[in-house]
């Protein structure tokens, strides 16, 4: 080969294994540029969550009934712990932690590279391990809400507030319902990290800060909600009654001061409860109300110029409506009365012939006026409701029933709302149960509240409601002083099981006081009471036996904290 | 016009004080090519270590950042915690058990505010309703007919 091709070969190769070289470069600086440099960063530079810190909660006293807390979880990397220290390390965490020390020997002969040992202890617990020095053991800083200590192994106001599970997310209540507003949003910083992997805090870095979540004002009252729960847990022990609960509302704004159920759960304790506890009773779950309805009834009558307070009608215990025979409470004749009288003593052909007068059409738009056929919007998580059928889908038999309350569903939030508009002159009140948001006032608070019966029928209605207290079933509930300026109704009802009436019941008393000027209305719900010797006598299942006294209980409490006096005369 | 001739301005070079400077002092120092590469990189060195000097201390003020960031952090969690139990002090259930343990009672209101005498008794028990007036023969037959439960009148129960 003559020399000048032998150069121009070499000069190909050359070319050539240089073109590889710098193909292999391009390949790398170019097309895996995005790559390398995302993995480089990777390695010298740390993204790190700077979490929101969740709004706290306060009651209408600015009494704090959540705070946020630091726990701490302890975990080991067990290549780390020298063997001759395992020994050493394990007696250590399990005498602070109190985790089983064989176990923890067992995690540390492992060979894992991390285990946790005890999730979310206190600070005191972090700080003499952190002074142990153990080698191979590290401490991760957690929030977690810590809620009020409420009635013996509960927390404060549990149903109603709800939880914070381990990932930050509200469950049910309030927690769950403003989990948003709560929350906030979390914000990061980027920072360089050295080779021993300690941040470098005057590197070069990037920093968004993080927006706490809103603080919520609730309408509640923590001493009226403590009360409610004591006396809500001993009238549901004393009636051996499955469950039992009581909601206390603000007439004039619709604010929930009260909000009990019994059994309650701890939320601090979430973890370890029965997750059957966690639903709450009073939004979640409907009931038949029972006579309580009675006062929607009569007051749609009253308001449509069907019926007077002192109309005189016939009972003779028992009506026939759509082929069924129906009857009073006490199968009696009552010969002729007045419909003071027929609320007085909870009849129910009295009810009947009052949605009889005022027509079936009349009778269904009131139904829907007084919040009873929609959801009543209430601010916490998962309400519950069965709306009735539409008017014209409803028979004759229906309509009778509903007059006294059986055979509709209702949640004790929708109930109280309603008889809420006796106590409020005739305006419907939307309930709610937070009435600040941060710094901005509960849109509803803004809202102008509907007009759902004249002003004289509320006041008709309330002077029929006082009767019942200074006359008739509701003789139990009088609070001590308030005898003559006490408005208020009971309700019993049988419960339904496979299409058929049960003799288990559903026992209620609602009312509002002073009546006159009243400054809370309250319903108290017990569920399947079996009140000592109702097994002869199932009457004392009723609502002015096992629910009455417990509303009087907690009215009397109410009355000596807020200093209610009676109105003068 | 005639044109004006141009003026000649020259202007004297001035030379900068580093330039008299230095070059007065390699006057003084008679300094070779060596001694200029020898004073370049002692200079060279004094601004590396004066760098590096610099940069531990960043580095160090930055570790005693992290430090004093970690104590604010256990601080903050011990304020926390402090807020948590001055919380649970004021709970009512925390307040009634602290009064309960130093032999405090609640006792119902003795006296209420005083009332006009009423025309009703209060305390009497509550009035029997008038009688019942359905015929005998058909109170007979429905208690029959309500014993074999064969009405469909359960909903009559409600109070």
């Amino acid at each position: 080969m003559p020399g000048r091709w032998r150069v121009l070969a070499l000069v190909l190769a050359a070319v050539l294994l240089a073109g590889m070289v710098w193909t292999r470069l391009a390949y790398w600086q170019v097309v895996r540029h995005v790559d390398l440099a995302a993995d480089a960063q990777a390695q010298y530079r740390e993204l790190v969550e700077l979490p929101a810190l969740r709004g706290e909660v306060f009651d209408r006293n600015m009494k704090q009934l959540v705070v946020n807390t630091t726990v701490y979880s302890a975990f080991v990397s067990p290549d780390q712990v020298p063997d001759d220290q395992r020994a050493r390390v394990a007696l250590a965490l399990s005498s602070v932690l109190g985790a089983d020390a064989g176990k923890v020997n067992q995690t540390l002969a492992s060979g894992k590279k991390f285990a946790y040992i005890a999730r979310r202890f206190s600070k005191d617990k972090a700080d003499k391990l952190r002074g142990m020095l153990l080698p191979g053991v590290g401490l991760e800083e957690e929030q977690q809400r810590a809620y009020l200590p409420g009635i013996a192994g509960s927390s404060l106001a549990a149903n109603l507030l709800g939880f914070v599970n381990y990932d930050g997310q509200g469950q049910y209540g309030v927690e769950s319902y403003y989990q948003k507003q709560l929350a906030g949003t979390a914000g990061y910083i980027s920072s360089y990290r050295d080779l021993a992997n300690r941040e470098i805090v005057l590197g070069t870095h990037t920093h968004q800060d993080p927006v706490n979540g809103a603080n919520l004002v609730l309408s509640l009252d923590s001493n009226v909600q403590y009360a409610a729960e004591q006396a809500l847990a001993d009238g549901v022990k004393k009636a051996n009654a499955e469950s039992g609960s009581v909601l206390i509302m603000d007439p004039s704004t619709g604010g929930i001061v009260a909000w009990a159920d019994y059994p309650s759960y701890n939320a601090n304790d979430f973890i370890h409860t029965d997750p059957s506890l966690f639903l709450d009773k009073i939004s979640s779950s409907v009931y038949e109300p029972g006579s309580v309805m009675k006062v929607v009834t009569l007051s749609g009558a009253i308001n449509a110029g069907a019926i007077t307070p002192d109309m005189v009608i016939n009972d003779p215990g028992y009506v026939y409506v759509g082929g069924y025979r129906i009857y009073d409470w006490d199968r009696r004749n009552h010969g002729n009365i007045t419909f003071t009288y027929v609320l007085e003593h909870s009849l129910n052909v009295g009810a009947m012939k009052a949605m009889q007068a005022e027509g079936h059409a009349n009778f269904y738009n009131y139904l829907q006026a007084f919040g009873l056929t929609r959801s009543s919007g209430i601010d916490v998580g998962a309400e519950d409701i069965v709306p009735p059928p539409s008017s014209a889908q409803m028979a004759d038999s229906q309509f009778a029933t509903t007059s006294f309350g059986q055979g509709v569903d209702v949640n004790m939030v929708q109930m109280l709302a309603a008889i809420n508009v006796v106590a409020n002159g005739g305006r419907y009140a939307p309930p709610h149960v937070v009435d600040r948001i941060g710094n901005s006032l509960n849109p509803v608070l803004l809202q102008p509240q509907r007009q759902v019966i004249s002003l004289a029928t509320a006041n008709q209605m309330t002077a029929m409601m006082e009767q019942v207290v200074q006359h008739g079933s509701g003789w139990m509930s009088r609070v001590h002083g308030f005898e003559l300026d006490e408005a208020g109704k009971t309700g019993t009802s049988q419960i339904p099981v496979a299409g058929k009436y049960t003799l288990d019941v559903w026992s209620s008393y609602v009312g509002f006081l002073p009546a006159k000027h009243p400054r809370f209305t309250m319903i108290v719900v017990m569920r399947k009471p079996h009140y000592p010797g109702s097994n002869e006598d199932w009457t004392l299942n009723d609502g002015y036996i096992v629910a009455a006294p417990v509303w009087q209980k907690i009215a009397q409490q109410i009355v000596v904290d807020w200093r209610i006096t009676p109105d003068p005369r | 016009m005639p044109h004006a001739p141009a003026t000649l301005v020259r202007r004297r070079r001035t030379r900068g004080f580093v330039q008299v400077a230095g070059a007065a002092t390699a006057e003084r120092l008679r300094l070779n090519r060596f001694g200029h590469a020898y004073m370049g990189l002692g200079a060279v060195l004094i601004a590396v270590l004066f760098y590096l000097a610099l940069a531990a201390q960043v580095t160090q003020s930055s570790y005693q950042i992290t430090q004093l960031q970690e104590q604010q952090r256990q601080l903050l969690a011990e304020q926390d915690q402090l807020r948590y139990q001055e919380v649970t002090l004021q709970a009512p259930a925390t307040v009634e058990q602290q009064a309960s343990q130093g032999g405090m009672q609640r006792v119902p209101p003795s006296k209420m505010v005083d009332y006009p005498a009423v025309a009703i008794d209060l305390q009497a028990p509550i009035g029997a309703p008038p009688t019942d007036q359905t015929p005998l023969w058909q109170r007979a037959l429905a208690a029959i007919v309500n014993r074999l439960g064969v009405t469909r009148d359960a909903l009559a129960a409600t109070k």
